[in-house]
């Protein structure tokens, strides 16, 4: 098999459209490295992602059209991407998201190439050709450098939403169509339902957003509940407002509640007790917002505005 | 149905830190348990077997005193275990790792069902399922969250996951992994344990495969570890937004978008 | 494979991820409502604690006494009542498998898998002095009829089955083995105790109860032997469970003081919060040692009366002062009824009293240490 000079994306589907997590990718490939960056995109006939990907500036689409394709298994797509790479030769890299598909499609198609793969990756580098790759291992405590000297494509998947996003205004991507791609279908699996997830039951614990409510924020709570909607946030409290009619122990955030580990935590009135803070030091972002300048709340904060909730919700739920 | 299950021993917290003499990984006074996900795969195994019979068989890669993970699964209810363990092994990426795993169950003969955990927790990949499945050249179900059989041959398979919900009839032969959903694990039985010595506990070693050498251990294995670190602690870097309101919910809104940290609209 | 080492690893492996789950989530509540919330007794029973101790020829586990303080300790660690609870059902059922005879033993011994056996000597007038106790058994035929009551037992009203002992004669103890479902057997009211909660203490009414010759436990006469025997069982498992109490204590310190701060640095930089931590580590630590010794002598056949009372009779002092400084360092959460440090402190007073006073252990040890060295 003849190697190429590109790296390659694997574009992720969700449904009907394409997971953010592939923009992520290309931008964060097209910054580290000079090799022309490919993105490898498997549709049905009348989709046309390829219009939507093309914004964020990648060398060349290869777009395999094919109806049977747009749904498929994991078998099935690890044998059409290991077609593509007898059509076009192996490249220097191979990335997917690693979302459950990316984590299913990648070692298959690894296993079937016989080269590495790291898992999960944070972090994505090049010394010359070689990929150095970074990922966590026992539950995020421990950081590896990871590299695959001698074996191509090296492939990794590459934790979503670690990377910035960047489109791009030039419209120099080449469309490569593909209609006559052979790859084996898995006769063993029917996939008999494959529909969005339904929303789930506001659950603190799980939530990707919170908006929590402290004693300077109980009054605002309406303003709160419409930043809670635009943003698909779920609402937690402080626990002296467990004893309001509005709330009850299950939104308890803290040491006697719940322990939270959103992306994204906007604390409004709160000040920030040892025991309320127990329950948030996993969250990814944290923004306050407090009267007092020195509410310690601050100290555990990455963004804080010092003013009243009210102001601060209103003109928030403005601009959102 | 013939069943294996995959099972690792991995320390039984992986809040581990890099000792920093040494550079590497402090285990001291960590001693060792069944992979979490692994007991999910377990106890599916056995559900499987309870309804339409079979037998269970527990396979580990892994030193010698991964034999006590082995006992403890077939205190749990297997019927038989096979350790694989030979200094050749050593140092084996998950490719190496899939390969001797596959070999073992080939060598096992006619086994419907592969079953693993969704990943390990100490080297979190989650490739051993899938790697497993291609060398055997058999059909995968990963991510399994609930697992009902439906005839002798096939079962019916939900997985629900951010993005996508789905349900799966697959046939055999088939590797599922499984989510911390599948399966009720249960307490070994403190009687039961002795009477799971009465089970056979064999030993494999690349003499016992027919493997090739050069796809063992370290040197089968494309991946190296470079270097190992601790990662940056997280510091919260306080960040004063404008105290204008107005000002300071656009800089925020902003800084949102930036971040991935509003919901895609769907 | 040394196949005692893996069993012993596989069962700790168990209880320690039982006790993580299904006991320490339930510590608080199962202090504050007096009960095995949660369904926590049918796990225990169903996981198979019972059998932990009773040999395999009954169909039990057989583990040791290094082994069964070790379950112990973890478990104490999740809630101490429940580790008390199983300490009183393993020494009944080790008096039964010293001093049974063969029909007893086949009889009760495989019930212990299910059903719960408690030891009950105490009466309103004898404690400290067994001498003191009316309850009597007097012979009649081939059976004895057993009258008196009993208080203060260890899982009375939950234990099914009861050791209790009586005088055959003025100046004579013996223990007969009677069961919660013979005429003339009753329950009486239950104790409020300060501490260790969750596990019920009570009493139970014996009105003329009738059993064969072989529900005695040894001969006739046999009483003082058997009780101490007990006690020597039951204060090994004792060290055990307040060295759990103790390192529930470190872990909950050991959080807070490297979180809560003082002008900027975690109080557990200040020296007199160190020296609080260093002193109850030394106090868990011996305590362990302590228990640990006295089972292993316990398993190879020695002696062991002199240590298992000094397991008891310092861990008891050490956990209640290492309760104490834990609440000290925990500041006025220390003292809060939401904080789990002031039901520690109580749970581990308990231990001072029950299973033979303080007072009475040193005697015993001091005599023993006295007499071998004369
Ligand atoms: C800190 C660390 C980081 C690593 N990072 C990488 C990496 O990025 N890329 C790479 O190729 N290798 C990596 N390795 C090495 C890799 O060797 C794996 O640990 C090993 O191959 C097993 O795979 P896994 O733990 O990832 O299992 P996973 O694929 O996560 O495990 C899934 C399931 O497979 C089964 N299984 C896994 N291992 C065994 C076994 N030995 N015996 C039986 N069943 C098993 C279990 O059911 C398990 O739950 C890393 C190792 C460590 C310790
Ligand atoms: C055993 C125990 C367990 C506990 N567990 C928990 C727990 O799990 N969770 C928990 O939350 N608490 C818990 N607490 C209570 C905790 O100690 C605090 O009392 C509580 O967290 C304070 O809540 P708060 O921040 O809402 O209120 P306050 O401390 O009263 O703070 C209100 C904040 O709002 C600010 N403010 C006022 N007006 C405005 C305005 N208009 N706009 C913006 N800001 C304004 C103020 O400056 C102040 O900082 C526990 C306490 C104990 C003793």
């Amino acid at each position: 098999m003849t190697d190429i000079r590109e790296n390659w994306i694997f574009a992720e589907k969700s449904i009907n459209k394409i997971n953010s997590a592939t923009f992520q990718l290309i931008t964060k490939m097209k910054s580290i490295s000079e090799i022309p960056v490919t993105v490898v995109l498997l549709e049905s006939q009348a989709d046309s992602f390829e219009n939507e990907i093309k914004q964020y500036g990648p060398d060349k689409i290869l777009t395999v059209k094919d109806d049977e394709l747009d749904k498929a298994d994991d078998v099935s797509v690890a044998s059409a991407l290991s077609g593509l790479i007898d059509k076009f030769g192996t490249p220097i890299s191979f990335i997917f998201a690693a979302t459950t598909f990316g984590r299913s499609v990648a070692p298959r198609l690894q296993a079937k190439l016989l080269t590495g793969l790291t898992a999960d990756c944070l972090d994505l580098s090049f010394e010359d050709d070689l990929l150095v790759q970074t990922k966590p291992s026992y539950g995020d405590n421990i950081m590896c450098e990871i590299v695959i000297p001698d074996f191509k494509p090296q492939m990794a998947t590459v934790r979503p939403n670690i990377f910035k996003a960047e489109k791009v205004f030039d419209d120099t991507t080449k469309i490569v169509e593909i209609n006559d791609l052979n790859w084996d279908k898995d006769a063993n699996i029917q996939i008999t339902t494959h529909v969005l997830p339904a929303k789930t039951d506001e659950n603190l614990a799980t939530a990707d957003r919170i908006v929590a409510l402290g004693r300077g924020g109980k009054q605002d709570l309406n303003n709160a509940n419409e930043l809670a909607n635009k943003i698909n946030a779920t609402v937690g409290v402080t626990r002296p407002l467990t004893d309001m009619d509005e709330f009850d122990q299950s939104q308890q955030i803290g040491q006697s509640g719940e322990t939270v580990a959103p992306d994204l935590l906007i604390n409004l009135g709160v000040s920030g007790s040892v025991q309320f803070t127990a329950g948030i030091e996993n969250a990814n972002t944290i923004v306050s917002v407090n009267t007092d300048k020195h509410a310690p709340i601050f100290k555990q904060s990455d963004y804080c505005f010092n003013g009243s909730s009210e102001d601060f919700l209103k003109a928030l739920n403005k601009v959102l | 149905m013939k069943i294996v299950v995959g099972l690792k021993q991995v320390p039984e917290t992986t809040n581990v830190k890099i000792n920093e003499k040494t550079k590497n990984i402090d285990r001291r006074g960590v001693s060792g348990v069944i992979n979490k996900y692994d007991r999910n795969a377990l106890q599916t195994a056995l559900d499987i077997r309870d309804v339409v019979g079979g037998t269970v068989i527990a396979m580990s890669m892994g030193p010698n005193d991964f034999a006590v993970s082995l006992q403890e699964a077939l205190s749990l209810g297997a019927d038989e275990a096979v350790l694989l363990s030979d200094r050749a092994f050593g140092g084996a990426d998950t490719l190496a790792t899939g390969y001797v795993l596959a070999e073992a169950i080939k060598k096992i003969g006619g086994v419907d069902l592969v079953i693993m955990g969704q990943q390990s927790v100490d080297a979190d990949t989650g490739q051993m399922g899938p790697i497993v499945a291609e060398m055997l050249g058999i059909s995968q179900v990963t991510y399994a969250d609930e697992i009902q059989p439906k005839s002798d041959n096939e079962l019916r398979i939900k997985r629900y996951d951010d993005n996508i919900e789905q349900e799966i009839i697959a046939k055999t032969p088939l590797m599922l992994t499984t989510t911390g959903n599948a399966g009720k694990p249960e307490y070994v039985n403190v009687v039961e344990i002795k009477n799971s010595f009465e089970k056979p506990l064999t030993t494999w070693t690349s003499k016992d495969m027919p493997v090739d050498s050069n796809r063992l251990g370290q040197s089968g294995s494309p991946t190296v570890v470079r270097r190992i670190m601790s990662p940056e602690p997280k510091e919260r870097a306080g960040k004063m937004l404008s105290t204008d309101a107005t000002k300071a919910a656009e800089e925020l809104a902003g800084i949102l978008h930036e971040e991935n940290l509003l919901a895609e609209e769907d | 494979m040394d196949q005692l080492k893996t069993r012993e690893e596989i069962l700790l492996r168990m209880v320690k991820s039982f006790t993580e789950n299904e006991v320490a989530p339930f510590d608080s509540e199962i202090d504050q409502t007096r009960s095995y919330v949660n369904n926590l007794l049918e796990k225990v029973h169903d996981a198979g604690f019972y059998s932990l101790v009773t040999p395999e020829e009954y169909g039990g586990a057989g583990f040791d006494g290094r082994t069964s303080a070790k379950v112990l300790n973890i478990l104490a660690k999740g809630n101490a009542s429940i580790a008390v609870t199983l300490e009183g059902h393993y020494k009944s059922v080790e008096q039964i498998v010293k001093y049974g005879n063969d029909k007893l033993k086949a009889k009760y011994l495989p019930q212990s898998a299910d059903r719960i056996i408690a030891f009950p000597m105490t009466e309103p007038t004898g404690g400290s002095n067994p001498m003191g106790i009316n309850s009597h058994a007097e012979k009649h035929g081939d059976s004895w009829i057993i009258n008196g009551d009993k208080i203060m037992i260890t899982n009375g009203g939950l234990a099914e089955i009861y050791c209790a002992m009586v005088k055959t004669a003025p100046t004579e103890l013996s223990f007969f083995v009677v069961d919660q479902d013979m005429d003339g057997f009753e329950f009486g009211k239950q104790e409020k105790f300060l501490g260790l909660t969750g596990c019920p203490i009570g009493e139970i009414l014996m009105d003329n109860i009738e059993v064969d010759e072989y529900h005695l436990l040894g001969k006739v006469g046999m009483g003082p032997e058997i009780g101490n025997s007990a006690h020597d069982d039951a204060r090994v498992l004792m060290g055990a469970v307040l060295t759990g109490i103790m390192e529930h204590q470190l872990d909950i310190v050991s959080e807070y003081a490297t979180q809560r701060k003082a002008m900027d640095t975690p109080i557990i930089e200040l020296q007199t919060i160190q020296r609080k931590v260093a002193d109850m580590t030394i106090a868990k630590e011996t305590t362990k040692l302590l228990y640990q010794q006295a089972a292993i002598m316990k398993d190879s056949g020695q002696d062991y009366e002199q240590e298992a009372a000094m397991a008891k009779a310092h861990g008891s002092r050490a956990a209640v002062k290492s309760g104490d400084d834990a609440l000290q360092i925990l500041g006025g959460y220390g003292y809060s009824l939401e904080y789990p440090v002031e039901h520690l402190i109580r749970d581990a007073r308990a231990m001072e009293l029950a299973e033979g006073s303080v007072e009475k252990m040193r005697t015993e040890i001091a005599l023993i240490e006295a007499k071998s060295r004369v």
